[in-house]
């Protein structure tokens, strides 16, 4: 499904990047794409950088180096907005929920196009995340962990965004959630053509959804492969996460 | 009679309407390693909220060490030895890792600003040993003197652990500590926490990670829609339908609880 | 009855202005999480430019700036040009246009505000915003008085909010009230009701309030922030300006400015975001503020009541009661889950002994300088008392995140209860006007009863610091400072005869000899003992608050400023330690209060005055508020005091507007640079920078250090700062 694609289904393309904070890189020369259709995960052990890539693409951290190119148009560094308004939908780690407004409030916020595009975003997320419901009218700082992790991603999902990522998805949620949620982004890049990026600590579950994965480790790549191929391949993976460069 | 150090009868949280917490009878004795496991949104952070003081119970009791604490204040209760973590990191953003601990570990009595404003408050050193104990199994000596803004997320976690532990608990409560550690920084915390044990500690746990609380856990309560729906040693509470059909799922129970066999079944040796 | 209320319904006049500027400052607030006390200084400089454009035979309006440049001296010789300063519109202009120009001008100052002031200090401490308004306050104050000179003006008013309109008779009653008061609550609702249908049925409203809260999240969302922030700020200004010009029939323009406490503690009814809450609490102040004084001026509570409780006092002292009750009702013990969090606030480093060494030199040499420059005395005395002073707010606010504006007022409420024990009916000196009553204690004891009043009334104004946080404590206290000055500081019947004008002080005598300020031989405040006296009681005090930071009830402190939930799980009882704090620090205002009238022959409560004890944190901001050199910069550069004295060596003659001006300035400046740590902290901080820089070994690249002063927060923030579509 990956590998013959054309430039026009490219929804994220990073090429050499290095990335850090305060000038420091983190991430260094790191090589990733995301196209149509396509999910794709990344993975890797606590600190080694997969929430610094992500805020790259957002363009929350500078590219320090090589390039970003997401739907189309580089990484804007300082105007996230921008991005978002393309189509790019990023549940961060903290997930940054409006504390002080409803879940309605919160969802009507993540809106996007025409009106009847609104409707429909809006009842398709609370479709896939029914447990919202009965929640509407509570403040959003009220919900308990999980209720808070099911709004950030009904927020991204109900403005049908092009490009999703997501950054620990399965954080704070109940086994039978993520169980149901993976599939779920699935079905989305599959029906819509979003592409998907999600950082998951759940590596055998994000491998039984995704077409591709990388790890990293230590700020660098160092495996990639199909899902299938890194299923195959635990003894790999497990190298992967303690450090070294593996070749597939 | 066993000697139970937190016990509750029928408690019970509302919140305007909403029963968070329904008739919870629940007990963890002392010396041993309790579990409480649900959906999201079950009541479970409510329920250490209820016990710790943060919101008011509606009905029941909450009894700790053989004394009602139901009308105690926060920080009664926390002085008294019933410690909790919270699932939202609330550190003090402006202390460094070593501070968060320290606050938590000195105790002061009224006229302790007296003391310190004439430099006259003594150093204690136990307390001191303490805090570079909580700090050193934590795995967070290096970070000692960092601010906890700097570290990735899931150290920050261990660093409310350790700022508990700081306090001298003999009931710790922690509310999803292993949230977003990876599988082997999770393996780590596991084992760590089972050393509590050997300090005069009893542990009270949730967590979503069942590879963690499937093998640490002597015991193991669930809870859905506030009300405990099963109890039961960790064998028993994973094959239990109703369990399955709220809360672990057909697959990732069972795979996380793969995991967990693996990691106890490596302990023990023995294995099956 | 009949005439009570008529009284409470004459009071929707007022109450409609109050609410108007209210829903103003609730708009600004959503915008950008901004308490802006400059809000009535901005309806004021609107108020100004209209009277001023519709003065006959004149019709200019003044920018919000005055032109640096003097029309003398060398500069002039350069024959540089002037900024522009006064535009010319047209002589006797159509009332729409002068309406117009005048909202155009506030809408002006919001955009500046937006851009120069709280867009740089949007991630900055609560502390450093209030510091931040207050600096536009004074600022704008100042350069109003310059452009538009205080030469008193009427303007008569327009369409109906004009004051030689139809009395209107009171329904059910035989008053009467002026016509305008109708069209002033009249407005207000119709302002009120607008925008709480703009705010509720556009998303611009539940935008902004988002943008505020986590501006991440929405800039991840596709809204920009700063955008958002922007048109609140011109949004907010707008409704200061016709604030002030439906208000100029009934006032003269400066003071306007002045309403932004009631209109405040009406926001604060609408708990600060509500537009609905902040109309009708506006409305309601006015009210019971009018009802209040006629209840309590009733002939059944008899003479002594009524001398007990001025008039002045009642209107400010009744509402500040209804908007405690109404705060304290709604605030828990500890914040519920999910409240939003207090944001950053500035470092507090515990002072070394290194830095208490230097503070011991600098004493020293300012004892020996004393000796040889006697003209400094009553400058030097001056920045002395107020380092003690700001000793108090390092422990209150510095250590733990307790915005009081209130405790210089405490400091009066010391004095005068100093002055009132140990007089004994009799003038103490030739020149006073009257002799207080008293029962003739001894000085120190006096002092010290002096000092206990203080810590009482601390107390009490630190009871709703126990559910109230943040920057609605702020407007709380403000509030509670105007009530103490008129309810107590002003109050004959409490404080005696001098109370209402000048406060005779008893000479300080140690054993025989005249320790006080005043110099009875010289007429003057030079007396050196008293100098020296102070100085060991600011190295004292100044050690004991370094001290309580290195200690365990510091690190309580901290804590509690952090984080009040956590603070509880961490055993700490979070209300006593605020009381703790209050109480320790009212000693410590109150000690300082004592000193001030020490050092002066007579006191006047134009000392204790509101704004002066806003002057006060501002400055101690400046030196940086979380540490003891941090005041001991502050007391330094305060105005009367030892800075001022130099200036004035250097240049003479510059006049106190224009003091002002650049004080205003400096305040903004230095919130924005030094992210509110103030002076001596940043200098501290540059120096370690320095250290570190020499010893530092190079980062090994893959293993970034985690103790990098930057956190993710201030990268993502620098990120958004371009965030401007
Ligand atoms: N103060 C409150 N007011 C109203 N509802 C509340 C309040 N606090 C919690 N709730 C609700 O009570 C329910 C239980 O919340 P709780 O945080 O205890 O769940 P939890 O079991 O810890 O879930 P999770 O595993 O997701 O953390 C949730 O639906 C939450 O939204
Ligand atoms: N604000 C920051 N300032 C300096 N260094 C940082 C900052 N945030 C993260 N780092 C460092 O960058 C590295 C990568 O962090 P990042 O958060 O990207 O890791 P991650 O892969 O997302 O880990 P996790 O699984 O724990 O979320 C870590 O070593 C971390 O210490
Ligand atoms: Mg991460
Ligand atoms: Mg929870």
């Amino acid at each position: 499904m990956s590998s013959e694609t054309t430039d026009g289904d490219r929804l994220l393309d990073i090429q050499n990047l290095s990335s850090g904070y305060s000038g420091v890189p983190v991430v260094r020369g790191v090589n990733l794409h995301v196209d149509k259709g396509e999910v794709v995960a990344l993975l890797g052990p606590n600190g080694a950088g997969k929430t610094t890539t992500l805020l790259t693409v957002s363009g929350l951290l500078k590219v320090l180096d090589g390039s970003v190119t997401v739907l189309g148009d580089p990484a804007t560094f300082g105007a996230p907005h921008k991005a978002a308004r393309r189509g790019l939908a990023h549940v961060p780690e903290d997930r940054s929920l409006f504390f002080g407004l409803t879940v309605q409030e919160n969802l009507r916020l993540g809106l996007r196009g025409s009106r009847s595009a609104q409707a429909a975003g809006y009842e398709r997320a609370l479709e896939l995340l029914p447990a919202l419901r009965p929640l509407m009218g509570r403040r959003s700082g009220l919900l308990s962990g999980g209720e808070q992790q099911m709004l950030a991603m009904a927020r991204a999902l109900v403005g049908e965004p092009k490009l999703l990522l997501v950054d620990e998805m399965s954080l704070g949620l109940a086994p039978i959630i993520v169980e149901r949620l993976l599939p779920i982004v699935r079905d989305i890049a599959n029906e819509t053509g979003a592409g998907v990026l999600i950082v998951e600590q759940h590596v055998h579950l994000a491998l039984s959804v995704c077409d591709r994965a990388y790890v990293m480790s230590h700020g660098e790549i160092v495996l990639e492969g199909s899902a299938s191929e890194l299923k195959d391949r635990p003894d790999l993976l497990e190298a992967s996460y303690l450090g070294g460069e593996v070749s597939a | 009679m066993t000697d139970n150090i937190l016990e509750t009868k029928g408690l019970t949280v509302t919140f305007g309407g909403l029963n968070a917490n329904d008739s919870v009878n629940l007990n963890v004795p002392r010396g041993k390693f309790v579990g409480l496991i649900g959906p999201n949104g079950a009541g479970k952070t409510t329920f250490i909220d209820a016990i710790t003081g943060y919101v008011p119970m509606s009905a029941g009791t909450a009894t700790f060490a053989g004394e009602d604490i139901g009308s105690l204040k926060p920080h009664e209760r926390a002085e008294r030895g019933l410690v909790r973590t919270f699932q939202s990191l609330e550190l003090f953003e402006d202390l460094s890792v070593r501070d968060n601990l320290l606050v938590a570990a000195y105790p002061t009595k009224w006229y302790s600003f007296i003391l310190d404003m004439l430099y006259m408050t003594p150093k204690d050193q136990e307390t001191e040993d303490r805090v570079n104990w909580a700090l050193d199994i934590m795995g967070l000596t290096d970070e000692a003197d960092a601010m906890p803004t700097d570290l990735p997320h899931g150290r920050r976690k261990l660093v409310g652990v350790a700022r508990a532990l700081a306090a001298k608990p003999d009931l710790i409560l922690l509310d999803e500590p292993a949230a977003g550690l990876d599988t082997a920084e999770s393996q780590k915390l596991g084992q760590h926490l089972r050393e509590f044990l050997d300090h005069d500690m009893s542990v009270f746990l949730i967590d979503h990670d069942m590879g963690l609380v499937l093998s640490v856990c002597d015991y193991i309560y669930v809870l859905d829609f506030g009300e405990i729906i099963a109890e039961g040693t960790p064998a028993e509470v994973r094959e239990d339908p109703a369990v399955k059909a709220a809360y672990l799922g057909a697959e990732a129970g069972d795979v996380q609880a793969a995991a967990a066999e693996a990691v106890v079944g490596a302990q023990s040796s023995g294995g099956e | 009855m009949e005439a009570f209320i008529a009284a409470v319904i004459a009071g929707i006049g007022a109450g409609g202005v109050y609410a108007i500027l209210a829903v103003g400052i609730v708009v600004a607030f959503r915008g950008s999480g901004v308490i802006n006390f400059a809000h009535g200084a901005v309806a004021a400089y609107a108020a100004y430019n209209f009277d001023e454009i519709r003065e006959p035979g004149r019709g200019n309006i003044y920018l919000p700036w005055v032109d640096p440049i003097p029309e003398w001296g060398v500069l002039q010789k350069l024959r540089l040009n002037n900024l522009p300063v006064r535009i010319h519109i047209m002589e006797d202009p159509p009332t729409w246009l002068a309406v117009f120009v005048s909202l155009a001008m506030a809408a002006f100052i919001g955009a500046l505000m937006h851009f120069l002031v709280f867009r740089p200090l949007r991630n900055a401490p609560t502390l450093a915003k209030v510091i931040g308004s207050v600096g536009v306050f004074i600022y704008l104050g100042a350069v109003a008085l310059k452009n538009f000179s205080n030469s008193n003006r009427n303007d008569a008013g327009w369409w109906g909010f004009d004051s030689t309109s139809d009395p209107y008779v009171i329904p059910f009653t035989d008053k009467t009230m002026p016509g305008s008061n109708l069209w002033l609550a009249g407005s207000a609702l119709v302002v009120g009701g607008v925008l709480y249908l703009f705010f509720r049925y556009s998303r611009f409203g539940i935008a902004t309030r988002a943008a505020d809260e986590n501006e991440k999240g929405a800039a991840l969302l596709g809204y920009s922030p700063q955008l958002l922030a922007g048109l609140n700020w011109v949004l907010s200004s707008v409704l200061a300006g016709i604030a002030g010009i439906v208000f100029l029939h009934k006032t003269n323009p400066s003071q306007i400015s002045l309403l932004v406490v009631f209109a405040l503690a009406a926001a604060l009814i609408g708990n600060l975001t509500s537009v609905v809450g902040a109309t009708f609490g506006g409305l309601a102040l006015g009210m019971i503020a009018s009802g209040g004084v006629d209840f309590f001026q009733r002939d059944f509570w008899g003479e002594g009541v009524k001398e007990w409780l001025p008039a002045d006092g009642i209107r400010q002292f009744v509402p500040l009661i209804a908007i405690i009750i109404v705060l304290y009702t709604r605030g828990g013990k500890l914040p519920v889950r999910g409240s939003i969090s207090v944001g950053r606030q500035p470092q507090a480093p515990a002072t070394n002994n290194a830095t208490v060494g230097t503070l011991g030199l600098i004493g020293i040499g300012l004892l020996v300088s004393n000796i040889f420059v006697s003209k400094w005395e009553s400058a030097l005395t001056t920045s002395l008392i107020f380092m003690l002073f700001m000793f108090s707010l390092v422990v209150l606010v510095g250590y733990l995140g307790q915005i009081s504006l209130a405790q210089w007022s405490l400091g009066g409420v010391a004095a005068w209860t100093t002055a009132r024990l140990a007089a004994d009916g009799m003038k103490i000196r030739e020149f006073d006007f009257f002799a207080n009553g008293g029962p003739n204690w001894p000085l120190l004891l006096a002092a010290i009863a002096g000092v206990v009043a203080a810590v009482v009334v601390g107390l009490l104004v630190g009871l709703p610091a126990l559910r109230i946080r943040g920057v609605q404590l702020a407007v709380v206290t403000l509030a509670a400072v105007v009530a103490i000055e008129k309810l107590v500081l002003r109050n004959t019947g409490l404080m005696g005869e001098g109370a209402a004008s000048t406060n005779p002080m008893p000479v300080l005598t140690i054993f025989g000899s005249n320790f006080g300020g005043f110099n009875e031989n010289s007429n003057q405040t030079d007396n050196w003992k008293f100098t020296v006296f102070l100085i060991f009681m600011v190295a004292i005090v100044g050690v004991l608050v370094v001290n309580l930071r290195r200690g365990r009830i510091g690190r309580r402190f901290l804590a509690v400023r952090a984080n009040e939930r956590a603070a509880a799980a961490a055993g700490i009882n979070v209300s006593q330690t605020k009381l703790l704090g209050f109480g320790i620090s009212s000693a410590i205002a109150g000690i300082a209060g004592v000193m001030f009238a020490f050092k002066l022959s007579q006191l006047t409560s134009e000392n204790f005055a509101p704004l002066i004890g806003l002057g006060l944190l501002a400055f101690v901001y400046l030196g940086g508020i979380t540490t003891v050199t941090g005041a001991v910069f502050g007391g330094l550069l305060v105005a009367g005091g030892l800075n001022g004295e130099i200036l004035h060596l250097h240049f003479d003659g510059v006049d106190q507007s224009a003091i002002n001006i650049a004080g205003g300035l400096l305040l903004v400046v230095n919130a924005i640079m030094t992210n509110g740590e103030g002076i001596s902290l940043v200098n501290a901080t540059a120096g370690k920078e320095i250290l570190h820089g020499l010893r530092r070994d190079p980062i090994p690249p893959d293993f970034p250090s985690g103790t990098e002063t930057s956190t993710a927060d201030s990268t993502v923030a620098d990120s958004l700062e371009g965030a401007v579509v």
